[in-house]
C-alpha cells in the first residue's frame, strides 16, 4: 500500500492548534483574562460585592488554558510507529496536504528549516530542484516511502524536510549521475541530515538547564591567589552553561583522564600528541564534563577546576631559577591546599628544558608527580616527549602518558560540523559541506605545521574571509589558501581544462618546433592523467626527456607549465649538476624555514608546476635514490619530516646520456622507436641510468636533432619574440628571405641543436635593431627590414 | 471538543506533569544552595585556611596551637556553612509546603468558577 499523509491524524491536529494558540497574541490575552478577572473579583470583594467570588473562580479557566497550551503544545512528539504522518517534523505537519503533487512537494521544502538547512549547505538550489522535477513521479508515494527509508538509515528521529529533500533526489532515476555533477554522493546528503539532526539536538539542548554545583559550591575549597595571577581558570567558561559542544571524539581519551584521576597513585596525565591534534580542546572537554553536576563522573572529581599555567608570565615575573622554583612551590602548595585545582601545563616541555622562554624544573616536579598529592595534565608533542625520555628517564616514568592522535578524514569531518555554528556565528556566514571537505583535503595536503583536526579547522575560519555573497564554498576555502598560504591550488575550471587536454599538441606546438613524438607521447599521457585513468597518488606525469643539446627538451617544459599551468613561471628548475655528492641530498629537502629554494620549500609553496630535473645524469646516486620515492608515491618527507606532496606536479629530468648515439642513428634513418628501445638498454648497461630508476618514469622521450627546416621555423619563432620586445616602441623586425638564409647556415650546427642560432640572432639582428633605433633610422610605427648587408655576421 | 481535552489533560498527564515541575523547582533550588555540598563538608576548615600538621618532633605548645587553629577554621566554615544550609533549607521546605498545597488543589482548579458561584449565591463578602 503507498504511504500517504493523513491529514485527520491527531498529530496534525495538534499542530494547527499550536499555530493558532500558541502565540504571543493569545498567550497574552489568556495571561490578560487571567489578570483581570482575579484583579476584578478581588475589588468587588473589597467593595462586599459577592459577585467578586465568580470573577475569582472563573479566573481559573484561562490560567488551565494557559497551562495546556504551555505543556502540551510546547512540543508534538513523534509516536512510536511506523505510520508516515506520525513521525513527521512538526513544520511538515502543517505544510503537508492529502493531495500533493511531487512538485507542490518541492515547493514547500524551501520553507522548513532543515529542507532550507540542506539546499543552502549541498548548493541543491531551488532552480536545480525545478529542473529535476520532470524526472520525478507525479505521486508523492514513492518519495514518502523513501523518505521512511532514509529516516531509518540516518536514525533520525523525525521525517524532516532534509529528509524528504533527500528523498525526492533518491527517487530521480538517475540520482547518481545528478549528484555527481555535483561532485556529491548519497552518503554525502546523508551526513547532511546526520549534521542538521545533530545541530537540532544542541539547539534542544541548550534549553536544559545546567545544574553547576550552586552557591556554596567552592566554600569547601581553599584560597589560590598566587595560582590566579599566573594561570587562567579553563572552567570558569563552563559553569552553569553549555558553553561548548561535548565532542564525542574525545570521550575516550576523557574517560582515561577520568580513569586516572579517580584512583590513587600517579595523579596526572601526560597528553601527547601533534600541534593540532585537538589536545586542548581534550582538556576543555574535560572541563566541562566536570563542572556539569550531571556529569557520570566519580564525586571526588565533580566541580574540580582546571587552571592553565601561563609558563611565559611565570618565568618572566621570576628573576632567576631560584624566584621561579620558589614561585612554584608556593603555587603547589596553594594547589594541594585548595583540593579542587587540577593543574595543566600547556607546552610541559618548557618546564622541563633550558632556553629563551623554558626552565628546567624536573627536578622540582618529578617528586610531585611520583607522590600524587596534586593532579596535573601536562599537553606536549610527541618529539618533545621523546627528548624528555632520553633525557630524564625518571620523569618519563612518572606520567601516565596519553596518546593524542591526529584525528581520521571522517571524524575530522565531524569536528568541523561541531564548530561550523561557532565559526558562522561569528563571521555572520555560511559553510557548504563541499567546504568541509575542501578544507580537510587542501589543509592535508598543504599545511604542514600542524595536524588534524586543527589544521582543517584553521582553514575553515580563515575561509569566512574569502566568503562570497555570505556563502562560504569550496573556492572560497581555494582561496584561502592561495592568499593565506601562496600556494595556487586552482588550474583552470573543468572545462578549460578538457580542452586544453584535447588540443594539447597544437597548444605546445604553438611555441615548439617539430619534435612531434615527444610532444605526443606527452600529451597522451597528460590527458590519461587529467581523465582520471592513472595511478592518483602519483605526480601528474613524471617525463625522462633524452637528445642532444638544443633541441627543445627545456623549451617543452617550459611550454607545458606555459600550457598546462596557465604561466613560465610556474616551473621549478634544478640544475642537477649542482646536486653532484651526497650532502647534496640535504639541500633537495630543507625546510622552507632554512632554505626557501629547497625542493621541498618550492614544491609546498608551489605544488602546480612543472619541475625540470636539468641533466639528471649528472647527479649523486644518493640524490636520484631520495628522489626515486618522488617519481614513484608523489611525495617526499622534508628534514623535518613533514610530508610535500608532488601529486599536482609534472616531473621533467633531463638528459644528453646517449645524445652521440641518437644524431647518429636518426641521420642514418633508424626510427626514433627503434632508436629508443636501444637506447635504453644501452644505457642501463653503460651504468648511467639504473632500471629500478628508469622503470619510475610514465615515458621517455626521445628528442631528435633539429634539420635546416626545423631551425628555419625557430628562426621565425626568435623573430617573433624580438617583435613582441620592441612591441611598446612600436618597431617590428622582417629579415628578408636572404637574411634568414644567411642565418641559418650560419646557425646550424647539428651537435649544438638550437643554441647557436640564438647566440647568431642576438649578435647580428638584435644588434642591427639596437643600432637603427639609436641612430634615429628607424622611428615608432616603421618596420626595419634585415638584408643580408645589416648583419654583421 | 477544546474543553473535554483541556480537562482530561488536566486530572491525567496535567497533574503528572505540574508534580514533575515542582520536583524539579526544588531541585534546581537544592542545587542552587549546594546542599549536597555543604552536608558533605559540613566540618571542613573555612576555605581550607588550617595550619600544617604538626610533625612529632614539634612542642607540645606548637602542637596545641595547631590544633586550636584548626579548630577555629573548622568551626568557622561549620558556621558559615550551617548558615546557608538554614538559609536553604527554608526557602526549600517553604517551596516544598508550597508546591504540595498547590498540587493538592489542582485537581479543584478546575471547579473553581463553580465555588465561584456558589459563594456569590450564598453572597459571602468579607
Amino acid at each position: 500500500m503507498s504511504v500517504t499523509f493523513d491529514p485527520k491524524n491527531s498529530r496534525v491536529k495538534k499542530a494547527h492548534q499550536k499555530r493558532s494558540l500558541n502565540s504571543p497574541a493569545i498567550l497574552a490575552l489568556y495571561s490578560i483574562m487571567f489578570i483581570c478577572f482575579l484583579a476584578g473579583g478581588i475589588s468587588l470583594l473589597v467593595m462586599k460585592i459577592a459577585l467578586g467570588w465568580l470573577f475569582i473562580g472563573l479566573s481559573a479557566w484561562p490560567i488551565m488554558i494557559l497551562f495546556w497550551i504551555k505543556n502540551t503544545l510546547n512540543e508534538i512528539p513523534v509516536k512510536n510507529t511506523e505510520n508516515f504522518t506520525d513521525l513527521l517534523s512538526e513544520d511538515l505537519l502543517l505544510l503537508l496536504k492529502a493531495q500533493m503533487s511531487s512538485t507542490d512537494l518541492i515547493k514547500i521544502l524551501p520553507k522548513t528549516p532543515s529542507g532550507v538547512f540542506l539546499m543552502a549547505r549541498f548548493q541543491l538550489n531551488i532552480d536545480l530542484m525545478d529542473e529535476l522535477t520532470p524526472s520525478l513521479p507525479s505521486e508523492t508515494g514513492p518519495i514518502y516511502e523513501k523518505a521512511l527509508a532514509i529516516r531509518e538509515k540516518t536514525n533520525s528521529e523525525e521525517i524532516t524536510g532534509a529528509i524528504l529533500v533527500v528523498a525526492i533526489i533518491e527517487n530521480l532515476p538517475n540520482f547518481e549521475q545528478v549528484l555527481s555533477g555535483l561532485k556529491l554522493d548519497i552518503q554525502d546528503l546523508y551526513q547532511g541530515i546526520n549534521w542538521y539532526n545533530y545541530l537540532h539536538g544542541i539547539v534542544k539542548d541548550a534549553k536544559k538547564p545546567v545544574r553547576s554545583g550552586g552557591i556554596a559550591r567552592d566554600l569547601a575549597f581553599g584560597f589560590t591567589p598566587t595560582l590566579q595571577q599566573f594561570a587562567v581558570n579553563l572552567s570558569e567558561r563552563y559553569t552553569g552553561s553549555r558553553y561548548k559542544i561535548q565532542q564525542a571524539e574525545n570521550f575516550e581519551i576523557i574517560n582515561q583522564i577520568i580513569e586516572a584521576f579517580s584512583h590513587q597513585g600517579r595523579q596526572n596525565v601526560a597528553l601527547v600528541g601533534s600541534y593540532g591534534s585537538g589536545r586542548s580542546t581534550i582538556v576543555n572537554s574535560f572541563a566541562e564534563t566536570l563542572m556539569n553536576a550531571d556529569s557520570d563522573i566519580p564525586n571526588n572529581l565533580k566541580f574540580r577546576q582546571i587552571y592553565a599555567l601561563d609558563a611565559p608570565s611565570l618565568i618572566s615575573a621570576a628573576k632567576d631559577q631560584g624566584e621561579l622554583e620558589y614561585l612554584m612551590i608556593k603555587i603547589f602548595n596553594e594547589i594541594y591546599s585548595a583540593k579542587n585545582i587540577i593543574l595543566c601545563l600547556d607546552n610541559a616541555h618548557l618546564f622541563f628544558e633550558e632556553g629563551p622562554g623554558s626552565i628546567d624544573i624536573a627536578n622540582l616536579l618529578v617528586p610531585i608527580l611520583e607522590a600524587g598529592k596534586i593532579r596535573i595534565i601536562l599537553i606536549m608533542d610527541d618529539q618533545k616527549f621523546l627528548e624528555i625520555s632520553n633525557k630524564n628517564p625518571m620523569l618519563a616514568n612518572a606520567l601516565n602518558k596519553i596518546i593524542v592522535k591526529p584525528s581520521n578524514r571522517e571524524d575530522t569531518i565531524k569536528i568541523l560540523m561541531d564548530q561550523v555554528p561557532y565559526f558562522e556565528h561569528q563571521k555572520n556566514v555560511i559553510y557548504t559541506y563541499k567546504s568541509l571537505l575542501e578544507a580537510y583535503n587542501l589543509s592535508k595536503q598543504y599545511i604542514h605545521d600542524m595536524e588534524m583536526p586543527g589544521k582543517a579547522k584553521l582553514l575553515l575560519e580563515a575561509a569566512a574571509s574569502y566568503a562570497e555573497n555570505g556563502l562560504v564554498t569550496e573556492t572560497s576555502v581555494q582561496n584561502t589558501v592561495e592568499k593565506t598560504y601562496g600556494v595556487k591550488v586552482k588550474v583552470a575550471s573543468e572545462s578549460e581544462d578538457r580542452e586544453k587536454l584535447l588540443n594539447l599538441e597544437a597548444l605546445i606546438h604553438e611555441r615548439m618546433i617539430d619534435q612531434k613524438e615527444a610532444v605526443a607521447t606527452i600529451a597522451n599521457a597528460l590527458r590519461r592523467a587529467g581523465a582520471g585513468v592513472k595511478n592518483q597518488n602519483r605526480p601528474i606525469g613524471v617525463f625522462l626527456f633524452l637528445g642532444p643539446t638544443g633541441v627543445g627538451k627545456t623549451e617543452l617544459a617550459k611550454t607545458l607549465s606555459e600550457v598546462y599551468f596557465n604561466g613560465e613561471d610556474h616551473i621549478i628548475r634544478l640544475d642537477m649538476n649542482e646536486f653532484v655528492s651526497s650532502s647534496d641530498v640535504n639541500r633537495l629537502i630543507q625546510s622552507g624555514e632554512e632554505e626557501a629554494l629547497s625542493l621541498t620549500a618550492s614544491v609546498s609553496k608551489q605544488p602546480f608546476s612543472v619541475i625540470l630535473l636539468d641533466e639528471i645524469e649528472k647527479a649523486h646516486p644518493s640524490v636520484l635514490t631520495t628522489l626515486l620515492q618522488v617519481l614513484d608515491e608523489g611525495v617526499l618527507r622534508d628534514e623535518k619530516n613533514r610530508e610535500i606532496s608532488f601529486r599536482d606536479s609534472i616531473i621533467i629530468a633531463t638528459s644528453n646520456a646517449g645524445a652521440n648515439e641518437i644524431r647518429e642513428k636518426i641521420s642514418a634513418g633508424v626510427k626514433i622507436e627503434e632508436v629508443k628501445e636501444e637506447l635504453i638498454e644501452q644505457l642501463i648497461a653503460s651504468g648511467e641510468f639504473k632500471p629500478e630508476f628508469l622503470n619510475r618514469f610514465d615515458e621517455i622521450c626521445l628528442f631528435k636533432p633539429l634539420s635546416k627546416d626545423d631551425l628555419s621555423s625557430i628562426l621565425d619563432l626568435m623573430i617573433a619574440s624580438t617583435n613582441k620586445t620592441l612591441e611598446p616602441q612600436k618597431i617590428s623586425v622582417h629579415l628578408s628571405p636572404e637574411a634568414k638564409q644567411t642565418l641559418i647556415d650560419k646557425g646550424y650546427d647539428p651537435k649544438m641543436g638550437a643554441r647557436p642560432m640564438r647566440r647568431i640572432v642576438q649578435k647580428t639582428v638584435e644588434n642591427a635593431v639596437a643600432t637603427a633605433i639609436l641612430s634615429g633610422a628607424v622611428g615608432s610605427g616603421s618596420t626595419l627590414e634585415i638584408t643580408p648587408e645589416n648583419l654583421e655576421v | 471538543m477544546a474543553v473535554a481535552e483541556i480537562f482530561l489533560w488536566w486530572y491525567a498527564a496535567g497533574w503528572r506533569t505540574f508534580i514533575q515541575k515542582n520536583r524539579n523547582a526544588i531541585s534546581s533550588i537544592t542545587d542552587f544552595f549546594s546542599m549536597s555540598s555543604l552536608i558533605r563538608t559540613l566540618f571542613k576548615p573555612y576555605r581550607q585556611i588550617s595550619a600544617e600538621t604538626a610533625n612529632a618532633n614539634s612542642s607540645l605548645d606548637l602542637k596545641f596551637h595547631m590544633f586550636l587553629d584548626r579548630l577555629i577554621s573548622r568551626f568557622v566554615g561549620f558556621c558559615s556553612r550551617l548558615i546557608l544550609l538554614l538559609a536553604g533549607s527554608v526557602i526549600i521546605l517553604i517551596g516544598g509546603v508550597f508546591s504540595l498545597i498547590l498540587i493538592i488543589l489542582w485537581p479543584f482548579i478546575p471547579l473553581l468558577p463553580i465555588v465561584g458561584i456558589i459563594l456569590t449565591v450564598m453572597g459571602v463578602t468579607f
